[in-house]
């Protein structure tokens, strides 16, 4: 991609960048997430009229959200003349009255919308959807490819949620410290859906999945900053940041997935890795956390004592394999279990690891597993056993799901020396 | 904005009058009466389903069975309309119904008709409640030209029913259900309603009418093509 931007490009990019932004400040003055929405769109036309020849205004995101605001109140004017205000919308009218002129967007508005997109009114894959249609500004065929999903199907469910938000009048708002116990997982759990599809390395779209991980790391540094009660948020801001100050160093130069026991270390994101080591402290320093709060933490420290250790041999594998024991009792789920294993090998030797994943073959749920097969092809070329370490990685080119997926498995076949 | 509150649970759960578990059931909704106060616009409990008459009308023709319009494990027991501001507040005074810790309460956002209204019941008349079941169609979307119609529909029934009707309500499509439930102390808030299939869309009535008069009133509740009206008896306490 090392073309010049076109002119549309560079104003796509431009509006997309605070457009997410300007729709939460908007949804915010007004309350009504439909017609902000609307706004948008309106603000954006306008923008792919103007931009192109006038230039990019300097501050972007306060023209946008500026010229939405104009917009929206341009809408609810014309229905207070023809007098047929709703109750909704009489509301809305007062809101962006009382706002200034020029309004610049704000980030923390982000958070709310974020609130009522993962409301537990909404089914869980509606929650993720509705996240990645009005808080990262994804459109639907976007968000189509992020979740592998069809096009018509995820039309549907969002217009499908819209038409329930408006219906049902769920509130667009933080809810108040009594009930954020029991609304702040579902926001949790989406942020970090957000983040690991993002951080999936699935072919395409190679700019939308670059642009979730940001999202879902600001979001959960917002979410930790906002509430510093909550250990879980200041829990997920570690893992996330753990996680993703490896992100360019897991694929070679030619896009083919590395290995954490590959990658170029001294390549991994330092500042990130200290900003998610100092939300990892902030989380274990509250004494009472849920389930799902332990959960992100325990999963933030394996991949706090990868970030600490100076290589894969030198890592302190028996910590490592003491965190999935706990996270195995928290979230009970056979990739817990084949993560673990895959530690007990470094941690005991493969002698010791070999049963442990001979025994989750027969998992059903793992039928599919590539990281199962090439663990089993791992710990068989270990032992010596080159012909059963062959077999697995046959195995393992059978299960492998993406290009990049083969591409790692024929590198280990050629490795290993087998055909 | 006003929702409906649907109460489904087993029958089994059900109390008997003059038993010590029915006062203290009493009691619990009692409580929930003052916690809601002038948030409950309106609510009930039904007599059993065995007592509910099912309406269903195909090409002009009236056909009437005794027994729910759906048989099912757990059916409507009562129902609540609230009116406040939005779905979080109806959750918060759902959650503490006693109907939610043992079945399932569905809450359907409404647009209200007709106010529920307790006058003095006619000679020999009893009070009954009539849900409309059936698939949802277009006119279950507001905002639709179908919509529209059929509220108007339903305007035109309320006009001709005159004092037998009670109360009423044009209800939302079924996929702006919320269903919610508290297990243990703990909160559970799920998409959609409480039973796929054979759920109750358009709309709700109260109905104030003698036990052979009801059938005839209701058959006459605007009602989708493949679908019926349930008419049940609600329990009387105070008489």
């Amino acid at each position: 991609m090392a073309d010049e931007p076109s002119v549309p490009t560079a104003v796509e990019a431009a509006f997309r960048q605070e457009a997410a932004v300007a729709l939460a400040t908007v949804a915010r003055l007004t309350g009504d997430v439909q017609l902000a929405e609307d706004a948008i769109a309106e603000a954006h036309a306008a923008a792919l009229e103007s931009w192109p020849t006038a230039g990019i205004p300097d501050r972007p995101g306060a023209w946008i959200t500026t010229v939405a605001r104009n917009r929206a109140l341009d809408v609810l004017r014309r229905e207070a003349r023809r007098g047929d205000l709703e109750q909704r919308a009489a509301l809305a009218l007062a809101g962006l009255e009382a706002s200034p002129t020029v309004v610049a967007p704000v980030e923390d508005d982000q958070l709310q919308l974020l609130f009522t997109c993962c409301h537990p009114a909404f089914a869980p894959e509606t929650r993720v959807a509705l996240a990645l249609r009005f808080v990262c500004g994804l459109r639907v065929p976007e968000i189509a490819r992020v979740l592998l999903q069809g096009e018509e199907a995820v039309g549907k469910r969002i217009q499908r949620a819209k038409a329930k938000l408006r219906a049902a009048e769920i509130p667009l708002r933080l809810p108040p410290a009594d009930l954020l116990p029991e609304r702040v997982p579902s926001v949790l759990e989406c942020v970090y859906l957000l983040f690991t599809e993002g951080y999936a390395a699935t072919e395409g779209d190679a700019w939308v999945r670059t642009e979730l991980c940001d999202e879902a790391v600001r979001l959960a540094r917002l979410l930790a900053r906002t509430l510093p009660d909550e250990p879980g948020a200041s829990a997920l801001a570690a893992l996330v940041l753990l996680q993703d100050s490896r992100r360019s160093t897991r694929v070679d130069d030619e896009g083919h997935p590395l290995l954490l026991a590959d990658q170029d270390r001294a390549r991994w994101d330092r500042e990130r890795i200290d900003e998610g080591l100092r939300w990892f402290r902030a989380a274990r320093s509250h004494p009472e956390m849920s389930a799902g709060a332990a959960a992100f933490l325990v999963q933030a420290a394996i991949a706090a004592e990868h970030a600490r250790a100076p290589t894969w041999e030198r890592t302190d594998w028996p910590a490592i394999v003491a965190c999935y024991d706990q996270l195995a009792h928290l979230t009970p789920s056979p990739v817990v279990l084949l993560n673990r294993a895959i530690a007990v090998s470094q941690a005991d030797g493969p002698a010791v690891a070999q049963p442990l994943l001979v025994a989750l073959a027969d998992d059903p749920r793992l039928a599919r597993s590539t990281a199962l097969a090439l663990a089993l092809a791992d710990v068989a070329e270990r032992l010596g056993d080159v012909d059963a370490a062959g077999a697995h990685l046959v195995e393992a080119e059978r299960r492998a799901a993406t290009d990049a997926e083969r591409a790692h498995v024929e590198r280990r076949r050629r490795e290993l020396g087998v055909p | 904005m006003h929702y409906l509150v649907l109460l489904y649970d087993t029958e089994a759960n059900a109390t008997t009058p003059g038993t010590t578990e029915f006062e203290a059931e009493m009691a619990g909704y009692l409580a929930f009466g003052e916690l809601g106060g002038a948030a409950i616009v309106g609510g009930e409990a039904l007599l059993p389903s065995e007592l509910s008459r099912a309406i269903r009308i195909s090409d002009g023709d009236v056909s009437v069975t005794d027994g729910p319009f759906t048989e099912a494990a757990e059916v409507l027991g009562g129902y609540y309309v609230l009116d406040v501001p939005t779905l979080d507040d109806a959750i918060e005074l759902v959650r503490h119904i006693p109907a939610t810790a043992t079945g399932s309460s569905e809450i359907r956002p409404i647009e209200m008709l007709m106010p529920p209204s307790d006058g003095a019941l006619p000679d020999g008349a009893q009070r009954y409640v009539a849900t409309i079941h059936g698939t949802a169609t277009e006119a279950d979307v507001p905002g639709t030209d179908a919509w529209t119609e059929r509220v108007a529909e339903h305007g035109r029934f309320l006009e001709g029913a005159g004092a037998a009707v009670a109360g009423g309500a044009a209800i939302h499509p079924s996929t702006t259900a919320s269903t919610v439930r508290v297990r243990d102390g703990e909160l559970l808030v799920t998409d959609g309603p409480f039973a796929e299939g054979a759920e109750v869309v358009g709309g709700f009535y109260l109905l104030t009418a003698t036990p052979d008069a009801v059938v005839d009133v209701a058959a006459g509740i605007p009602t989708p093509q493949d679908g019926g009206i349930d008419v049940r008896p609600i329990m009387e306490l105070d008489g």
